[in-house]
């Protein structure tokens, strides 16, 4: 009885909240076919057109709307985001490696850094620009502030992970190693790491998609050069054409992307075993 | 066996967890080339003796030497003492070959590829898995797993290996087959076995020597034979699970228990009054039968359990305490018993073993 009822409500729910997730992506991405250059970020469609892809590209005629300047900043938080993704990474791993053991403080310590991440990110840039500028006294960049920000800003969640992954994991493996008279740091590359290799690879999806969207926190303390996330904030000051929503559809893509290596390489490690066992069987 | 140095000493080995002391103070001198079984009930800290002696975790206080070293601050990747998990902690990322060649590969040493491969190929060939050499963890039984370990273990050459309840997760059939394996594995090497079960049959069986552990203490360290003959005290005795102990009080060379009162000219040293009497060695007489070699018991029939080579009958006293007796097939055929009948236990006090806190004469 009760289910004939809660199941019908419990999928339209489902089906608002996925139409809300996807809904301005797939918004976004109709419009970005709008024709060119005369046709804006609105309905209806004049024509459908790929006008606006060129248009990223430098494909098209000169026309009174300028190309996005967005690639030198693109290239900037890639760069920035695989920083970051490498630095919070392997911090996230060995903080979560410190914390297997229960040391004296740790309780206090793992709440400082958790509770970090509650911390409004605006309030963090600024103090992050405050504290480069009139305390310490250097010039704020992406490259160095922004830098800085971002791996606070994605260390706790790399550390989440690697807490969680690590919580799970049997150390009798690595003691099973050192009584073989494997020394603990060979011991945690060739067994703790592959083991746990799978944690590490989200550990790293996390810290390069926050870092490659971050904008409070890059705000004020990245400087003079934008990360791309400022880039395109910049542009919408000015007008807005479709071909931000094109570059949108080709960020999202490039995301995609991203999590389909990381879906391969996932796949991969856990499947390399259940490979060799059908080729086992053939033989 | 000859008279030879000890393969390990332990001085005072004392680890606490908190206000839970798991070793208390622990000294132990371990026979060179022997299997010794560490018999102990959960909770009796013998796996804690096994991770201070393998280097997992170290000692509050005491010293701890293998061959005439002191290796209480060595790290446990230099002490060169194997280890055999009970969950066999096997690399699951590598194949069988690979998990016996780890140490070999990744260790302080350096081998020529042709040394290794021989190293590793006549370890297998030992615990019997050629031809498995390419298979990954998940993909052989437990019992096979269990001897991947084993020669992952050995193909170290170590003096001494510790075997953490190695049997515990095989199934019965198995485990007696292993059993074996592992003495004749152990005979063939220059190696000591410290074998650590919380089961008695286990550790009887296998042991050259058996060491029984009893809340963070080794309360008796012995052959199986003197062990099971004669267990030092009460507790020994409730371990090996072939005793019918009662309590009392013993004073003045009488112990009166639910048995009456008994002269007793020998005891053991102790801190309970208890009076020990093994399961085959407590005979079955009629309720009222006059006839008997030693004391009576009153006891009801409860049930009785057939094992193939022997029968346990389960008897109640008037105190609702549960007796058995063991009578073993070859010494005839049982008598019938009905059960909730009331019949009469005796045996000969000659047998029995008491233990006082005060001893005889």
């Amino acid at each position: 009885m009760e289910s004939k009822v809660l199941k019908p409500i419990l999928a339209v729910y489902v089906g608002l909240f996925i139409l809300f997730l996807y809904g301005p992506f797939i918004v976004l991405g109709i419009l970005s076919f709008q024709q060119g250059p005369e046709g804006g970020p609105q309905f209806p469609i004049i024509e459908w057109s790929t006008y606006w892809y060129r248009h990223l590209f430098g494909l098209t005629p000169p026309s009174r709307i300028a190309p996005l300047p967005v690639g030198e900043a693109l290239v900037r938080s890639l760069t920035l985001a695989f920083m970051t993704m490498v630095t919070a990474t392997v911090l996230g791993v060995m903080a979560a490696q410190a914390f297997r053991k229960r040391f004296r403080g740790a309780g206090i310590v793992f709440y400082l850094i958790v509770l970090g991440m509650m911390v409004p990110g605006v309030l963090t840039g600024l103090g992050t620009s405050l504290l480069a500028n009139n305390v310490v006294g250097v010039e704020r960049h992406w490259w160095s502030t922004a830098f800085l920000a971002h791996v606070v800003y994605t260390f706790p969640f790399a550390f989440l992970v690697m807490l969680a992954i690590l919580n799970r994991f049997d150390g009798s493996v690595e003691e099973a190693s050192w009584s073989l008279g494997v020394s603990p740091m060979k011991t945690f590359r060739k067994v703790t790491f592959p083991l746990i290799f799978p944690g590490v690879l989200s550990a790293m999806l996390f810290a390069f998609t926050l870092s490659f969207d971050e904008f409070p926190r890059t705000l004020f303390a990245s400087g003079r050069d934008q990360t791309l996330p400022l880039a395109i904030y910049g542009t919408f000051s000015v007008e807005i054409h479709p071909n931000i929503f094109a570059f949108g559809v080709m960020t999202t893509l490039f995301s995609f992307a991203l999590l389909a290596v990381y879906g391969i390489l996932m796949g991969l490690s856990v499947r390399r075993a259940k490979k060799m066992a059908m080729q086992e069987d053939i033989a | 066996m000859t008279q030879s140095d000890p393969i390990f000493r332990l001085e005072g080995v004392t680890r606490r967890y908190g206000d839970l002391t798991a070793l208390d103070g622990i000294d132990f001198v371990a026979d060179d080339n022997a299997y010794i079984a560490l018999l102990g009930p959960s909770g009796s800290g013998k796996t804690s003796l096994l991770r201070v002696i393998a280097g997992f975790e170290t000692p509050d206080a005491g010293r701890i030497w293998f061959q005439g070293r002191d290796i209480t601050d060595l790290p446990a990747h230099e002490r060169g003492i194997g280890f055999v998990f009970q969950n066999f902690a096997l690399f699951p990322h590598l194949t069988v070959f690979e998990n016996v060649a780890f140490g070999l590969r990744n260790g302080a040493q350096t081998l020529s590829k042709a040394e290794l491969t021989d190293r590793v190929r006549t370890s297998i060939d030992m615990v019997g898995l050629a031809g498995l050499e390419d298979r990954n963890p998940e993909q052989i039984s437990g019992g096979q797993k269990q001897r991947v370990a084993l020669a992952r273990s050995l193909v170290m050459q170590p003096k001494l290996v510790l075997l953490d309840e190695p049997l515990g997760a095989l199934d019965a059939n198995l485990r007696e087959r292993m059993q074996i394996e592992l003495r004749s594995i152990r005979e063939r090497l220059d190696v000591t076995f410290l074998h650590v079960t919380g089961s008695e049959t286990e550790a009887l069986a296998m042991g050259d020597k058996v060491a029984v552990l009893d809340a963070g203490r080794i309360i008796q360290y012995d052959t199986p034979d003197t062990i099971y003959d004669g267990p030092v005290v009460s507790d020994v005795a409730k371990f090996l699970n072939r005793f019918n102990l009662f309590d009392g009080t013993f004073k003045e060379g009488v112990f009166s228990g639910p048995f009456g009162a008994l002269p007793v000219s020998n005891a053991r040293k102790n801190n309970s009054d208890t009076y020990a009497i093994r399961y085959d060695r407590t005979q079955v007489f009629d309720a009222h039968d006059a006839n008997l070699p030693g004391p009576a018991l009153p006891v009801r029939f409860l049930a009785s359990e057939y094992l193939g080579s022997s029968i346990i009958f389960l008897f109640e006293t008037e105190g609702q305490k549960t007796v058995e007796v063991d009578h073993h097939l070859s010494l005839g055929e049982p008598r019938h018993l009905t059960v909730g009948e009331r019949y009469t236990l005796s045996w000969d006090p000659e047998q029995a073993i008491v233990f006082g806190k005060e001893t005889a004469r």
